[in-house]
């Protein structure tokens, strides 16, 4: 048997919670709970014919106050970055995350999900912005928690990306 | 000559010169070169050196870590399978000294085991305790079989965890068959959470690790490995060296998988091979049975003995008193008892009793403890002989006086005293008729005048008439006269007895009418012959008095010629 640790990095209310929850019981829930320290879920997913379970680190978003700490990160063979696409500030906090998680998990594949992109009227993330992540090599998906818009195909992709990282 | 004795000499001192040089080149002498050669080359000699080297330096390994007792095993099984296929027989014939006894052993430990856990189920399956627990289990909604576990056993480690440390995954794990299958996974990745909260939060304070984790009377006991966490769930206390049992596991874990570990990818396959270190921490210590003294049956027995010792007492008691009182009433005179029981706190008695014994329920006054229904007596009459019930009844026939004392001897009267002359009467007669008295003695019994009253009117009562002039008794008169003779007498002893003067005055009547001197005259005469005639009859002068009444003197109507007598009390004479 197959476990991983993926993190779930991102700033506060940008849907982590939202987004694990989808993908491993399939609810949404419109109220917002902030995330005090970790909530942990587990998920057994098949790729490429190998059972994996998927330990998911749900953390704290990150925040003026309550700064993401490297703690959590270590042992992650994998992380996903969340911005919130109504949120142009989200991508900021997201870069910086990823400069801390790659070093502390010794450069482990990773994704960046823009979230909410259900909510189209207030989207404030440019297309050249995406673009510009990509050229980077970061592989970036846009989706929706609360209409289950690939939800699942971003950790079927990082559960790939684990297991095959070239 | 001389050149090949020189050259020889020469050659001496040159193989000498060469030892020499060998020695401080090498430190071996010629021999012993010599004899590390032949060791060398004889493969028989050699092994023999090695032989006896080859044990210690296989301990000298194992010391040093260099090889392992686990490292050595596979070679020895795959030994013995070889050796198995190739000759089973051999094998057996090995074994069979040990194969007998381990059976039994076996079977032995099996039976236990399954006695035990039968006891163990009819404790737990039926009382009073198993429902409390039943309870217990419902309310607070844990499985039955946990609430058990938690009140039957002192500690037991129900989970053991092998956890990477830096990720938190979980390696493997291993419960307890009775204990409930938990999200390990979660729970592994969680109390890595929680420890890297708790390291990044305190991390100003000294350096330290997360150990124990309490919550109500479960504990999850942490110990840290240098690429694996070992973490326990233990319910109770378990024993204070079991941190050890937790380190050298984790020690033992990192030595066997610690490339393993190291290189962890996520594959948790390899870690199969610490389940037998888990299982070993997989202890439990069943709760000592409090030895609870039977303070019930010691309060019960004590109540018993001293029941059976209160009716022991009593019956003792009963008997006793039964006993003295068949005593007491063989004894009382009257009785004669033919046969007594007692049985049920009832007396049975049969026998004779004479109507004048003491009545048996006055006997059984004088014991307390018969009550009177407890008796059931038949007895039949008779007439005793005993002295105190023949005294008894001569007393009731014979009503002895005051004065008069009444004994018997051999069944024989003897009375004494005095008595009246009256009670005297017939009393040999009366004695003849008492049961059981075969003679009598009075000879120590006195008369006794003793009753002035009968004396008194016995005189009184007499008067006798006579013709004008004449003092004589007619034959009638005489039968009166002696009567009054009698009484007379007995007035006389009475004085002489008791020291009085009673006198008898004979009384003659007259009147007033014509010569009162001359009428005087002849009622003294006849008076005085009346004194005469009791003189010659035996009566004392001293007793008689003449005295002559005027029929005016008197209130009643008396016949003129008539003597009465009245006796008067004369102050006592002295004697």
């Amino acid at each position: 048997m197959i476990k991983k640790k993926i993190a779930m990095l991102g700033a506060f209310a940008v849907g982590k919670t939202s987004l694990v929850q989808q993908y491993v019981h399939s609810i949404f829930s419109d109220k917002y709970q902030t995330t005090i320290g970790v909530k942990i879920d587990q998920k057994q997913i098949t790729v490429a014919d190998q059972d994996i379970t998927l330990m998911l680190w749900d953390l704290y978003g990150d925040d003026d106050f309550m700064k993401m700490k490297p703690t959590y990160l270590i042992g992650a063979s994998g992380y996903i970055l969340v911005a919130d696409g109504t949120r142009s500030e989200t991508i900021e906090v997201a870069l910086q995350l990823q400069e801390m998680a790659a070093a502390t998990t010794n450069n482990a594949p990773f994704l960046l999900i823009i979230n909410k992109s259900d909510l189209s009227e207030t989207w404030e993330i440019a297309p050249e912005t995406i673009l510009r992540m990509q050229q980077k090599g970061w592989i970036v998906l846009l989706t929706s928690a609360k209409k289950n818009l690939m939800v699942e195909e971003a950790f079927q992709k990082l559960a790939s990306l684990m297991l095959n990282p070239y | 000559m001389e050149k090949e004795t020189h050259q020889n000499i020469e050659s001496i001192i040159e193989a000498g010169k060469m030892n020499e040089l060998r020695k401080l080149l090498i430190g071996l002498s010629h021999e012993e070169l010599e004899r590390l050669q032949k060791l060398l080359n004889d493969p028989h000699e050699f092994s023999n050196e090695i032989s006896s080297l080859l044990p210690y330096a296989i301990r000298k390994m194992v010391e040093r870590g260099e090889i392992s007792v686990d490292s050595l095993l596979p070679f020895v099984e795959e030994s013995m399978h070889k050796s198995i296929q190739k000759n089973p027989q051999k094998l057996a014939d090995i074994l069979f000294p040990v194969m007998g006894p381990a059976i039994r052993k076996a079977v032995s430990e099996d039976l236990k085991r399954m006695i035990a856990s039968i006891n163990a189920s009819l404790e737990s399956g039926f009382s009073f305790r198993s429902l409390k627990w039943r309870l217990q289990a419902f309310t607070s909604r844990r499985s039955y079989a946990e609430i058990v576990m938690a009140n039957s056993y002192l500690y037991h480690i129900s989970n053991v965890f092998l956890i990477h440390k830096d990720s938190g995954i979980l390696l493997h794990e291993a419960s307890a068959p009775e204990s409930k299958a938990l999200e390990a996974d979660l729970i592994a990745s969680m109390l890595t959470a929680i420890r890297d909260f708790v390291q990044d939060s305190f991390s100003n304070a000294e350096k330290g690790t997360l150990d124990e984790i309490q919550f109500g009377s479960l504990k999850i006991l942490i110990e840290q490995g240098p690429y694996a966490v070992l973490a326990v769930v233990a319910e109770g206390q378990p024993p204070a060296d079991y941190r050890v049992t937790l380190m050298e596991t984790i020690e033992a874990i990192h030595f066997n998988l610690g490339l393993e570990l190291e290189k962890f990818d996520g594959d948790t396959e390899y870690f199969k091979l610490a389940d037998k270190f888990l299982q070993q921490c997989l202890i439990k210590q069943k709760k000592e049975k409090k030895q609870k003294a039977p303070y019930q049956l010691i309060f019960l027995l004590l109540l018993l003995i001293a029941g059976v010792g209160y009716f022991v007492l009593i019956n003792y008691e009963n008997k006793a008193n039964f006993k003295r009182f068949i005593t007491e009433l063989e004894a009382t005179p009257g009785y004669h008892i033919s046969s007594s029981r007692m049985s049920f706190n009832k007396i049975y008695l049969k026998g004779l009793v004479d109507p004048l014994a003491e009545p048996v329920e006055e006997i059984m006054k004088r014991f307390q403890k018969i009550e009177p229904g407890t008796l059931q007596a038949s007895f039949e009459g008779y007439l005793s002989t005993e002295p105190e019930i023949l005294q008894r009844r001569a007393g009731l026939l014979l009503s002895p006086p005051e004065g008069v004392e009444m004994k018997i001897e051999n069944n024989r009267l003897i009375i004494s005293g005095t008595a009246a002359a009256d009670w005297e009467q017939n009393l040999e007669l009366k004695i003849a008729a008492i049961a059981g008295i075969t003679g009598f003695d009075i000879s120590g019994l006195n008369k006794k005048i003793t009753d002035l009253q009968w004396i008194i009117p016995s005189i009184e009562r007499h008067r006798f008439l006579f013709d004008i002039n004449v003092v004589k008794l007619d034959s009638l008169q005489q039968i009166q006269f002696d009567s009054l003779v009698q009484a007379a007498v007995f007035l006389d002893a009475y004085n002489q007895l008791y020291s009085r003067n009673m006198a008898i005055y004979v009384r003659s009547y007259t009147n007033r009418n014509g010569n009162v001197a001359a009428n005087e005259r002849v009622a003294t005469a006849r008076a005085e012959g009346f004194i005469t005639l009791l003189e010659n009859a035996g009566v004392k002068k001293a007793l008689l008095k003449s005295q002559v009444l005027f029929a005016e003197d008197l209130r009643e109507t008396v016949s003129l010629r008539t003597v009465h007598f009245s006796v008067f009390d004369n102050k006592p004479i002295s004697r």
